[in-house]
């Protein structure tokens, strides 16, 4: 009976919330994804009947453990890997962390920073703030974008040294979704690799990739990307949020942020997250399937807003994922477009994304040279599977009346 | 053509309703979000930047212009080393009051009125009257609210020019009005005072800048030694709390609170006492230093009524100019502290009490 009322509560909110849904225009998916459905039910039993602790030793509790390597197994999938390369962690921030403990390792940090001459880290200029604060701490140096948002690479090769031990570039950027060629770094750093070697210079050079925002519109292979280490996360394709998993190679040798109970190869301790891992890889299994048909969609729907849309720049014009697109309306101050927006419900994050709420340029469309004016007025517009073709016609058309509205008061 | 107003926004629902009269009002209404404090103190976060997109969002809704202004550093001199070298002194100042003083009614007000303002406006709870012999400044009608008691060394010139909006209203009535116009703020809580540090938060924040240093506390009667404290400036007259006592040997606890009474800055000892009637905690003089009078010199032995904290009850006290004198025993203040007169609704001016 319980079990029942609990169902048709779940019901009625999942109706109440489609019915929502159809109402708003929300256009900020690379912030937040709601959980799929499909996501959501294989989730529940996980929550309410299936709740055991992987490590008790009843049976029931066995099966428990058996689902959870069997989830991993299919997130490491998605990206061309082994179960028991992947550290589950409680989101990307964490992971990011996490493949920062990879520094020094084997080493004493005495003998590791002696005679120092270069940075160990390098950093892309545009990464998110969660590698950005970690690199800081580490003393990091950045490798610099050119105008179109792409890596550096004659500044990569420039800063690497011998000392440098990890390179973090995230596979796509947060702000204007722009796809790095990791690939040629991957290429750059072997030849670095297979340059020490020959001079019998012994430090590791490994490769980190934060692919938050990549998961659902690319193909993903660690192989072929040559990485490392990789950060994913079930948040930005329709997974729960507060689950993510660092990939972890066998030249990559970590150390837990947190110790304990000793889960996921000691590297991260605590009870394992059944229900989120299991939201997780139905999450990727479903991205999967439709990754090609999304992207056509995506880039279809790119295209009929940006036709109807008028008097605009487009900031992300090249190299960068389907359902991005950043926009600067000149003389327009973004910020109030976004609650402008907010009330005809639609609902679009600004240029400066979380900078903005933290009152500070974005870094990332300073690192690309845009001007302060361009910057105050842009808008990132991320596509997602809660929209329609009808709803980005009507995006574009409200939003074209309120920067006209906006224009007429400035002018006023 | 339409006056206008440059009106202080806080994001909370006291200057957004401020806004929203004036511009009802047919003034010409400009938002300024003053960012005084941005800085987190670790196990403090200051909300400012949530604040500044609440005032933010308001303004877009009210179709007014909007800007933010940077007194970080001036805040910082003005205000905050002001703090640090009252309490270093062993007082214990009133951020509010200077900030008032320093930032909201002076580089606020000129800068507004270098923009072409007529006037400026905020979301404080007082009343003003513009007269010709000058403005007058008046308790809010919410008794419960009213905030003259931070306003009462706030410039002359700045008065003259400025508009208290909601100063006639109940606060009951000002979330009313947010709720019926949509400013979604309506629910916000309220602000405590200075946004970087509550009640809370000021020892922590004091130790930020000023290093500890371990003293003794005493038993006042006694002058036996019942604990250590980590410097006397962190600690306030009348204060109970973060105490850390160690009891008297061979005394049963008997639950009964000890209260910090006297506070030696240069011997750096903490004196505490169970006894509420003890002779250092009541008083019925107080004097005052750093007077500021509002309209007129103060006429010889004035009646006037007293209010020695935000929001405590008005107290009928003699006046010279200097000195305070009540007719029945009063708990002391802490020194730093100010005490604002009035005569009726009108607020004459006040001192910093010694």
């Amino acid at each position: 009976m319980g079990n029942y009322s609990i169902l048709y509560y779940i019901t009625l909110a999942l109706i109440c919330q489609i019915w929502y849904n159809s109402r708003m225009i929300y256009l900020d998916h690379a912030a937040a994804t709601p959980v799929s459905e499909k996501v959501f039910w294989a989730m529940k039993p996980y929550f309410t009947d299936e709740f055991f602790n992987p490590s008790a030793a009843y049976l029931p509790a066995k099966k428990i453990a058996h689902d959870y390597g069997a989830a991993k197994a299919e997130i490491a999938h998605g990206i061309g890997a082994k179960a028991s390369d992947l550290v589950i962690t409680a989101g990307a921030t964490e992971a990011n962390n996490l493949a920062f403990t990879c520094l020094g390792a084997g080493k004493k940090e005495a003998a590791r920073t002696k005679g120092k001459t270069g940075s160990s880290v390098l950093y892309l200029t545009t990464e998110h703030d969660s590698i950005r604060r970690v690199a800081e701490l580490h003393g990091g140096e950045a490798i610099k974008v050119l105008p179109n948002g792409l890596i550096d690479l004659d500044d990569l090769k420039k800063k690497i040294t011998d000392e440098t031990e990890l390179i973090s570039i995230a596979l796509v950027n947060n702000e204007l979704g722009t796809i790095q060629p990791l690939a040629e770094v991957a290429t750059i750093i072997r030849e670095i690799k297979i340059d020490r070697m020959k001079r019998g210079v012994n430090r590791q050079l490994l490769l980190h990739s934060d692919a938050s925002q990549a998961l659902n519109l690319l193909d993903i292979s660690v192989a072929r990307l040559g990485v490392d280490l990789l950060t994913i996360n079930a948040a930005k394709i329709y997974g729960p949020k507060g689950v993510g998993a660092l990939y972890v190679s066998h030249d990559a040798k970590l150390k837990p942020l947190a110790v304990g109970g000793g889960q996921e190869n000691g590297l991260r301790s605590g009870t394992e997250n059944v229900p989120g891992v299991v939201g997780f890889a139905k999450a990727v299994t479903e991205s999967k399937e439709h990754l090609n048909g999304n992207r056509k969609k995506y880039a279809k729907w790119r295209k009929l807003f940006l036709e109807n849309l008028k008097d605009f720049e487009l900031i992300n014009k090249k190299h960068c994922l389907d359902n991005f697109i950043v926009l600067c309306f000149d003389g327009i101050d973004a910020e109030r477009l976004v609650f402008l927006l907010e009330e005809r419900e639609v609902y679009v994050a600004t240029g400066a994304a979380c900078a903005a709420s933290k009152g500070v340029r974005s870094h990332v469309l300073t690192a690309i040279g845009l001007t302060d004016s361009q910057i105050a007025g842009s808008l990132r517009l991320t596509l997602g599977e809660t929209n329609s073709e009808e709803q980005i016609l009507a995006a574009a058309k409200i939003i074209n009346e309120v920067v006209q509205e906006e224009r007429n008061r400035v002018n006023g | 053509m339409a006056k206008t107003v440059y009106v202080g926004m806080s994001g909370g629902v006291d200057s957004s309703v401020s806004a929203l009269l004036l511009k009802e009002q047919g003034y010409k209404v400009v938002g300024v979000y003053m960012k005084n404090w941005s800085k987190d103190l670790p196990g403090m976060k200051c909300p400012w930047a949530e604040d500044l997109a609440d005032a933010k969002r308001v303004a877009v809704k009210l179709g007014i212009d909007f800007y933010v202004w940077d007194f970080e550093k001036e805040y910082y001199e003005k205000v905050v080393e002001y703090m640090l070298s009252e309490f270093k002194k062993g007082n214990t100042p009133n951020p509010d009051i200077m900030c008032n003083q320093e930032i909201k009614f002076k580089l606020f007000y000129e800068k507004a009125m270098e923009a072409g303002a007529d006037f400026i406006a905020t979301g404080h709870y007082a009343r003003v009257k513009h007269d010709k012999d000058g403005s007058v400044l008046l308790r809010a009608v919410d008794e419960n609210k009213d905030q003259t008691y931070f306003l009462y060394r706030i410039s002359k010139e700045a008065l003259s020019h400025t508009l208290f909006p909601i100063g006639g209203m109940l606060k009951p009535e000002v979330k009313k009005l947010a709720e019926e116009k949509g400013l979604h703020n309506a629910y916000k809580k309220e602000s405590m005072g200075v946004c970087f540090v509550g009640e809370v938060g000021m020892k922590d924040f004091l130790k930020e800048y000023i290093d500890i240093k371990p003293g003794e506390i005493r038993e006042i009667e006694s002058g036996e030694v019942l604990g250590y404290h980590e410097g006397a400036v962190f600690y306030t007259i009348g204060q109970r709390h973060g105490l850390y006592l160690n009891g008297k040997k061979g005394v049963v606890n008997d639950g009964m609170p000890y209260y910090v009474v006297k506070k030696d800055i240069k011997e750096n000892v903490v004196y505490v006492s169970k006894n509420l009637n003890h002779e250092a905690i009541w008083t019925n003089e107080l004097g005052l230093t750093d007077v500021f009078m509002r309209n007129d010199a103060i006429k010889e032995n004035a009646d006037v009524l007293v209010r020695l904290r935000h929001r405590a009850p008005l107290i009928a006290a003699k006046f010279d100019g200097k000195k305070l004198t009540f007719d029945k025993e009063i708990k002391r203040p802490a020194s730093g502290q100010s005490a604002v007169v009035y005569d009726g609704e009108k607020c004459l001016g006040g001192g910093v009490i010694i």
